[in-house]
């Protein structure tokens, strides 16, 4: 791996230790969730054909691809959200520390409090700021109020969006921003303490600056929690990712490191779609 | 002329039958409401609405089908609403993909539309006839029978307008179905909801001829729902059809009265899902 940097980038001396970060932590990778074999239907229709992937504990992996390529489908698997529609299904494993959670008697609701989702469009409940993330508190945990006042400021301030609105915790939470509905949207997922964070395009409705302010808050949140995130844009793939998948047609193309994915990619549809040849 | 000549003469000759059209639809309003008042506010006074209603020659008031149509308006309200919600709250949530939804939609459309005195007569047979006697009570459920559809369809349209994105977000939380429907749903769909009741109150204030068959009329103050009761569609209509000069009065004062309150309910529903949207 070093010696493919070294090779590629000699004019750039801060890439190769980027390059290392991963490699040095190889050592002590976990898989969190083990995607095996994973094919899912709408319908009739086989959107994800066998795929296989990890999400490695405490990391960020990136989904791209065109759209339609069952990047989302896929991250709608692994808090079984599809559930909701009939004539949807799934078949294979998704193991989640090692127990497949596509198993007929796993709880969902206790599943979906361990992998939480942030989806495209902000998507703030019509009830005050505050209540929009004690909601899902209490939903798990019996707490005394000072606890889940402190569970909700501490949610917002990793956020990043306390000081925007510890004023107005009152206000609806429908009277945010754009950016803020989503760190909100955010701050509400990580309050009921996920293990696992999916962020399907959480930034394709925001301006750059709230884009910045998401894709930092990533950086920062990936010390505790592991995030997958589908994304459009190739470069948040690479700014904010450690690996990245690459989905086409509903097959998983090619998974690796994020720097390497974007240096010499494996497959020629990886290097045609990173390049922009196409999608 | 040109082309863009001859399209602004034809935006200007839809804009003329569109305001025309307008101006004729509003006249009558105006013409109705104009016609009630000029009718009805001389004949207001303090002693319409402590007053029982006079045999004809002598003087009284409304206070009687005043007390009995808020009994059995209040009382159809209480009965249809819950019913309603509920069914409707069915089709738009638990049973969204259910064949059994598409039925009940069908069959409720049908009784959206049934003409009251059907509703009336079904009544009469299955509460009257055996009873032995007309009674509020057969009244009320006749006007909940009406109520009943009114809020039913609002209430799964209000529901079906909730986004999809919500719904999903707060089952990702790991929100329980009820949950998300009680905390989520409801919420977001109250003002609505709200509205689809207020309707069906202004619906079921002037009907007449459900109560034909069920309440009956009654010329003395009775709040006894065991028997007959007067109500004020009923006395309007026995009243203006009726050869008495002072009767006639009445049945105008009356008129005013059901208009009024009708107008205020929408006013107050107007009111308050406006001020719910700012907060």
């Amino acid at each position: 791996m070093n010696s493919m940097a070294g090779m590629g980038n000699t004019t750039q001396p801060p890439v190769p230790t980027v390059i290392d970060r991963p490699a040095q932590a190889s050592a002590k990778l976990t898989e969190k969730v083990l995607v095996r074999n994973l094919s899912f239907y709408y319908g009739s229709n086989k959107a994800l054909k066998a795929v296989n992937v990890p999400l490695y504990d405490r990391k960020v992996t990136a989904f791209i691809g065109p759209s339609g390529c069952g990047k989302s489908t896929l991250l709608r698997i692994l808090n079984r959200i599809y559930d909701l529609y009939p004539n949807q299904r799934a078949e294979g494993e998704v193991l989640l520390d090692g127990k497949n959670i596509l198993n007929p008697g796993q709880d969902l609701n206790l599943l979906r409090a361990r992998i939480g989702m942030v989806f495209q469009k902000p998507t703030p409940f019509p009830m005050s700021i505050h209540e929009n993330i004690a909601f899902g508190v209490r939903l798990f945990e019996n707490l005394p109020r000072a606890e889940i006042e402190e569970r909700v400021q501490s949610a917002l301030r990793r956020a990043a969006i306390w000081d925007e609105v510890k004023d107005k915790l009152h206000a609806n939470g429908l009277s945010l921003s754009g950016g803020q509905q989503q760190r909100l949207c955010i701050a509400r997922t990580i309050a009921v303490k996920p293990e696992v964070i999916l962020l399907d395009e959480p930034c394709s409705a925001l301006d750059p600056i709230s884009t910045a302010k998401i894709e930092e808050l990533i950086d920062e949140l990936k010390d505790d929690y592991t995030i997958a995130i589908v994304t459009h844009n190739m470069q948040q793939a690479a700014r904010v990712s450690d690996y990245t998948a690459f989905m086409y047609l509903g097959e998983l193309v090619e998974f690796d490191n994020t720097s390497k994915m974007f240096t010499t990619p494996a497959d020629r549809r990886t290097q045609d779609y990173i390049t922009g040849r196409f999608g | 002329m040109d082309l863009y000549a001859r399209r602004r003469f034809r935006n200007r000759i839809v804009l003329g039958l569109s305001i025309c059209a307008t101006g004729i639809g509003l006249g009558w309003l105006v013409l109705i409401l104009g016609t009630l008042v000029y009718q009805g506010l001389s004949g207001l006074s303090l002693a319409v609405f402590t007053e029982m209603t006079p045999p004809p020659g002598s003087d009284g008031g409304l206070l009687n089908p005043i007390v009995g149509s808020l009994m059995l308006t209040v009382l159809a309200i209480a009965i249809g609403t819950p019913i309603g919600i509920m069914a409707g709250t069915y089709m738009a949530e638990y049973g969204k993909y259910a064949k059994l939804t598409m039925v009940v939609r069908f069959i409720n459309d049908i009784l959206l539309s049934a003409p009251s005195i059907v509703v009336g007569l079904f009544i009469y047979e299955i509460l009257v006839a055996p009873m032995g006697h007309f009674s509020g009570w057969a009244g009320a459920v006749a006007l909940a029978v009406i109520v009943i559809p009114v809020v039913v369809r609002t209430t799964e349209d209000m529901l079906s307008l909730v986004p999809t994105e919500l719904r999903e977000a707060a089952t990702a939380l790991g929100m329980p179905r009820f949950h998300v429907i009680g905390h989520v749903s409801y919420r977001a769909a109250r003002a609505g909801i709200i509205t689809g009741v207020l309707l069906a109150v202004a619906r079921i204030s002037g009907e007449t001829a459900p109560l034909l068959f069920t309440a009956l009329n009654n010329q003395f103050f009775s709040a006894d729902l065991n028997g007959p009761i007067s109500s004020l569609p009923v006395v309007i209509f026995q009243f203006a059809l009726s050869p008495y000069a002072d009767w006639q009065k009445l049945a105008w004062i009356g008129a005013l009265i059901i208009t009024f309150a009708v107008l205020a309910l929408s006013i107050t529903a107007r009111a308050l899902t406006a001020s719910r949207k700012s907060s």
